[in-house]
């Protein structure tokens, strides 16, 4: 009994001390990840209940076992026995039956309340485009397209509004997922495709790609910061304005070394001569949590040595080993850290 | 304590009379369905017709994503063909061929049975002409596509359905040829009977699949 | 003491049946005695000394127990594969494997496990006792067999040897394009993959018309298809599937193979030539879902085997597992898409799966129900082929209900490709295959070997093996709802997932420690087990009447039955057995396929070294093709000429063995004297 009592505590420890988090699915923060959330503590239960009657099952048997070394005398058959067993095991697979279909009702339910979403006309919308091993995050603005904010590795969402992913992947397939608010969806080169989610607590999350899709697939990470609409407002008037310009010595100097190395050959800065897209734009660069595809920390010494040597942060990435000098370096740290 | 005896059938049972089943007034080869090698036969065919099912099913697929272009136009000729659908006379006669050759195929399997080595040796060798030019015309025959195998998926998948059967072309001509061989050197007896019945039921399948894949391929666009 | 070719009574000739009191016994004349005809069938039956006879032999019983040795050893490869991963990921951001070494790991450890241990150490099993348990001396196709050995055996060197070399496949266990396609796959590490599928896919389908066409022709007389043993129908209908599903993960590995080669370029996978990334994952999992059933359908055979054993009466509701493995079978074909929920799939289609997804846990349930009510009505006998059982019963159900979780779409869409997944497969897969796999191995052992395993050390590793499990794979479920997704070489150390991953890497040493116990158990009981004897565990199949380990020639005399369970419930004295067949050939009996009424005599090839070299160049064609389409008319051709050889010499009878100063032609078993 006290070895059961340890491993029903074990559990729950194990269960109960992990639901809240920012990368949790039992953690929801949006409507279709609550319904998920709630539709999984259903089957959870059941198969709780199962398990345990299951396991209860094998018990009673087992007081009458044998331990003898030679085989025991066989059992005979009683056929009154066999009979009642038949019932009950009938009876076990209709009852399997009802809790399945009870089981599968609720997935239905839970798909069609997930996508009440869909009736929405006007979703805020936002396309987001897998490379390996970042994501490319595109708010387009069809009426006034200069308005439009491209950015990487960073999501802003306004709580309670909805809004509609597009999905895409240039290379291989990716799969765009943030837990705490709905279910992933996978990017298929040749398959672009929708995710319509809304969130309704506001907060710092985060996502992760879940489809392999490469060397670094562990650390292709996303940062979603859901705001308040006048908060989000500001943001994205913050994004849309171009990089500022260089006003100190060092600044100057760090603009010219970005030009001159092969930064320029993958990065865009709206507002400089820099406009390739390979990979992540970095007009707003010092207003991102996070570098390196979400995994580090946005510091000046984090930025340096990903700069010098990405490889060994994310080996097998893109990018490649810069040999900057110091005092350009700092320089080119510098520039960078006024790109809010 | 009281325990079911142990059947040992490996030890003697002394003085006992044992019920026994005699069994050696039995045939010792079976010319038909009986054998095993029938059923190894068989169900090789069953395998390879879940694989051409699997590619019918692809083919199906990648015509699924457009149905308005199928196959693709080409446009690497001028001027440029935009229904290429593949041409069909040298399929045609091969089809047709193939259908033929099924009476002698038919004719030797009865003689199988009757042992009537003469017509067995006369059929074989019509049945084995028939399929070499059966592969030689298939050979031919990836000319009348229009499109090869590396320009699209088009070509990859009918290029990919049309080379399976011509390697089952390929085996099946080598297994004819080594049972005919077999027959004019040392004649006909029930193994080989039931040899020659067993590489006559592969020429049947590898016809009998031809027809719908044929079907398929040369007429599916044209009609569909 | 001359034997004379005596006429037989044909009072029980053709056409008798082993219910009909047709049988008659047979008059004496000149004796030949038990140990004669003991030797006359060794002779036959052995293979040739030496190492030409020991690379060349196509006994049943050999080549299985080879298959066995092999698939444990790889299993032994990726386990330690696992425990390396495991170690890796014990804390965050550590350095024990990189990214480049951790994806050949991984996908190493999957591929091996899934096709070079799981479908053919369950398939060598059947092997092994299918034609014990129905009663006769050799598969229908002795010499395929030992070419589907070495195959096998080729193969796994291929897969361990190019990890080996730093060329090993690194693109998963399923190898989706475009990631394992031309562009972001460069070099030959997935060919590597994709050809290895190849082979072991043709190694199963030769193996599964063995099955097939072995059950069906060459039963006991009075073994009608429902006194079949449940081990043997779960060997049949996992034949069929594998028939059924091989073919689309043969055709999926060889489009993806010549989309990847540079002179031949196809492009079935391109999405910018009209070819579709989608495609790829239907044609895998067409066959990858079938796939799991495969494994673990062989397993329920183990398990409706030992149970009637260890409770000491006979299974309940014969009828309903049989026709629930059929039933399994069937659905696990319509299962496919719920692998791919997360794809941009119609949801209409996505609904119906997750119905037949869990429409399949009815026939699973109606088994576990059937194995419990035997326990429950019969006696329980605890040894550790039965702790297995019990370990088997709790662990498939908790597999089993994860599984249904992820029928459902909406839970699906948050535990796909996350480390929940990686404990459900792990739960089914161990819990439901491994499990009944150890225990089985523990039961059979005295069968095999003719000593008793050790029941301390097996209750010890047993212990070890629960609960390093457990403690590995029950955390995982957490991790995965937490975020964490699965191949994933390191996590951050902000994530919080770091103590739960220490303890899956503990209860991953754990259960190493318990299955080196486990091994330890065999090779010591090997030399000091008490002797078995035939039937130690007074079980009621075929495959315990005869010797432990059995003679090359399995019975002196094939049985007849006349029901489920010979060894419990026919009188020994009454239960006829057959004579007439051949001695000095390799001569067996084929019966009818729906009542095994003899039907005739059949001569099984003898032993060759030509599936050694088949296999060779087989394994040949499909290498070279990881490095130019030419391997395929060359080595393909050599491949031709190899089977042509092999259909020329199976048309010559052969005489195994000459017997100067006997009479020629058949040599009648008769009672001897007494």
């Amino acid at each position: 009994m006290r070895l059961w009592g340890f491993i029903v505590i074990g559990c729950a420890a194990v269960l109960g001390g992990g639901c809240a988090g920012n990368q949790s699915a039992l953690d929801p923060a949006g409507p279709q990840s609550t319904g998920i959330r709630d539709l999984f503590w259903l089957f959870l239960g059941v198969s709780i209940v199962v398990q345990v009657l299951v396991t209860a099952a094998l018990l009673p048997p087992l007081r009458r076992r044998s331990a003898s070394a030679e085989p025991p005398p066989l059992v005979p058959e009683e056929a009154s026995r066999e009979r009642r067993t038949t019932l009950v095991v009938g009876g076990l697979v209709l009852l399997t039956t009802v809790i399945l279909a009870v089981l599968m009702v609720g997935d239905f339910l839970t798909g069609r309340a997930a996508h009440a979403t869909y009736a929405d006309p006007d979703p805020l919308k936002i396309k987001v485009v897998g490379h390996q091993w970042w994501w490319e995050v595109n708010y387009p603005n069809e009426r006034e397209p200069y308005k439009g904010v491209l950015t990487a590795n960073e999501i802003h969402i306004p709580v309670g509004r909805t809004v509609e992913f597009s999905l895409d992947s240039v290379d291989v397939i990716h799969s765009f997922w943030i837990p705490n608010l709905h279910g992933k969806k996978d990017m298929i080169p040749g398959h672009p495709t929708t995710l319509r989610l809304k969130a309704d607590r506001p907060g710092l999350y985060y996502g992760q790609c879940a489809e392999f899709c490469g060397h670094q697939h562990a650390k292709m990470r996303l940062t979603v910061v859901v705001e308040s609409q006048a908060e989000f407002d500001k943001w994205m008037e913050a994004q849309n304005r171009p990089a500022p310009t260089p006003i100190y010595a060092s600044q100057k100097r760090g603009l010219e070394v970005f030009l001159t190395s092969s930064c320029v050959m993958c990065h865009q800065i709206d507002g400089t001569p820099a406009r390739s897209r390979f990979g992540p734009v970095l007009t707003h660069l010092a207003s991102r949590p996070t570098i390196a595809g979400g995994s580090l920390a946005n510091t000046r010494g984090n930025l340096a040595g990903w700069i010098l040597d990405p490889h060994a942060v994310k080996p097998g990435v893109r990018m490649p080993q810069n040999n900057i000098p110091p005092a350009d370096l700092h320089a080119l740290l510098d520039y960078l850290e006024m790109l809010k | 304590m009281s325990r079911t005896p142990l059947i040992d059938l490996d030890v003697e049972r002394p003085a006992e009379a044992r019920p026994t089943i005699d069994v050696s007034g039995l045939p010792e080869a079976a010319n038909d369905w009986r054998a095993p090698i029938w059923w190894g036969n068989n169900l090789l065919l069953v395998i390879e017709t879940a694989m051409f099912g699997i590619l019918v099913a692809a083919y199906l697929y990648y015509w699924s994503v457009d149905f308005s272009q199928w196959p693709p136009p080409h446009v690497s000729t001028h001027p440029a063909n935009l229904d290429p659908n593949p041409k069909l006379l040298g399929s045609t006669i091969e089809t047709v061929l193939m259908l033929l050759s099924l009476v002698p195929a038919i004719m030797c399997d009865r003689a199988c049975v009757r042992f009537d080595a003469r017509r067995v040796k006369v059929t074989v060798v019509i049945v084995l002409l028939i399929e070499l030019v059966a592969g030689a015309l298939r050979i031919h025959g990836f000319k009348e596509l229009h499109h090869s195998y590396d320009d699209n998926a088009y070509g990859s998948i009918t290029w990919g359905i049309l080379f399976l059967h011509l390697l089952h072309i390929i085996v099946s001509l080598a297994e004819t040829a080594l049972v005919a061989v077999w027959v004019f050197r040392h004649g006909l007896d029930a193994r080989h009977a039931r040899d020659t019945r067993v590489s006559l039921v592969y020429w049947y399948w590898i016809v009998g699949i031809w027809v719908p894949l044929y079907l398929l391929v040369f007429w599916g666009p044209r009609v569909l | 003491m001359n034997p004379t070719t005596a006429t037989t009574s044909s009072a029980a000739g053709v056409g008798a049946t082993a219910g009909d009191a047709a049988t008659a016994t047979v008059d004496v004349r000149a004796a030949l005695t038990p140990d004669r005809a003991d030797e006359l069938l060794d002779r036959t039956w052995r293979h040739r000394p030496g190492l030409i006879g020991w690379l060349s032999t196509t006994n049943h019983k050999d080549i299985a127990l080879r298959f066995i040795v092999t698939a444990l050893a790889f299993f032994a490869i990726a386990g330690l594969l696992a425990a390396a991963m495991r170690t890796q990921l014990a804390r965050p951001g550590q350095r024990v494997l990189g990214p480049d070494l951790y994806n050949q790991f991984f996908t190493t450890h999957g591929t091996a496990m899934m096709f070079l241990f799981a479908v053919p150490i369950m398939k060598a099993i059947g092997l092994y006792f299918v034609p014990l348990m129905i009663g006769t001396r050799n598969v229908a196709f002795p010499r395929m067999n030992a070419f589907a050995y070495y195959l096998f055996l080729f193969t796994g060197l291929l897969l361990f040897g190019a990890l080996a070399l730093n060329v090993g496949a690194d693109r998963g266990w399923f190898a989706y394009p475009p990631l394992s396609g031309p562009q972001f796959g460069p070099g030959k590490r997935p060919d590597v993959w994709t050809w290895v599928i190849s082979l072991t896919e043709i190694s199963a389908l030769v193996g599964a018309v063995e099955i097939i066409t072995t059950v069906f022709k060459q039963r006991a007389v009075g073994m009608s298809l429902a006194r079949m043993p449940v081990f043997v129908w779960a060997q049949l209908i996992t034949a069929f599937m594998v028939i059924f599903a091989m073919p689309s993960v043969m055709l999926a590995s060889s489009m993806l193979s010549t989309d990847r080669m540079p002179t031949v370029n196809t492009h079935f996978f391109n999405p910018a030539e009209g070819g579709d990334v989608l495609l790829y994952q239907h044609l895998f999992w067409f066959f990858g879902h079938p796939e799991v059933y495969i494994i673990f359908i062989p397993a329920t055979g183990f398990i409706s085997d030992m149970i009637p054993v260890f409770a000491r009466r006979k299974l309940f509701g014969y009828t309903a597992v049989v026709l629930s493995l059929i039933a399994t079978a069937f659905i696990g074909f319509g299962l496919w898409v719920h692998h791919m929920f997360s794809t941009p799939v119609p949801e209409l289609g996505q609904g119906m799966f997750t119905a037949s997804s869990m429409l399949i846990a009815i026939p699973s349930g109606v088994q576990v129900f059937c194995w419990i009510a035997t326990i429950w009505l019969g006696r329980p006998w605890i040894r550790t082929p039965m702790l297995y059982v019990l370990a088997f019963i709790v662990l498939f159900v908790c597999g089993g209900l994860t599984g249904v979780m992820t029928a459902s779409v909406s839970v699906d869409l948050q535990v796909h490709d996350t480390f929940f997944v990686v404990a459900h497969l792990h739960y089914v897969l161990i819990g439901g295959a491994v499990f009944p796999l150890l225990g089985a191995l523990h039961f059979w052992f005295p069968k095999w070997t003719g000593r008793m395993p050790s029941e301390r050390i097996g209750v010890v590793a047993f212990v070890l093996v629960f609960v390093g499990f457990n403690l590995t794979f029950f955390p995982m479920h957490q991790l995965g709802l937490q975020g964490m997704t699965r191949r994933v070489y390191t996590y951050l150390p902000g994530t919080g997932w770091g103590p739960l991953n220490m303890l899956a890497t503990i209860g991953a040493y754990v259960m190493a420690l318990g299955l080196i116990v486990f091994a330890c158990n065999f090779l010591v009981s090997c030399r000091r087990g008490r002797p078995a004897g035939d039937n130690p565990w007074h079980a009621p199949t075929l495959d315990w009447a005869t010797t432990s380990p059995p003679r090359s020639y399995n019975f002196r005399f094939p049985p007849a039955v006349r029901s489920l369970y010979p060894l419990w419930s026919d009188d020994p004295a009454k239960t006829p057995v057959v004579i007439g067949l051949q001695l000095d050939r390799r001569e067996v009996l084929t019966t009818t396929v729906m009542d095994a009424r003899p039907a005739y005599r059949y001569e099984l090839a003898g032993d060759s070294l030509l599936p050694l070299f088949l296999g060779v160049t087989v394994f040949l064609t499909f290498f070279g093709l990881i490095f130019h389409p030419w391997a395929l008319p060359i080595f393909g051709g050599a491949s031709g000429v190899i089977l042509m050889v092999w259909f020329w010499r199976q048309n010559t009878v052969e005489k195994v063995h000459d017997h100067p100063g006997e009479p020629p032609g058949p040599v009648h078993r008769q009672r001897p004297r007494q």
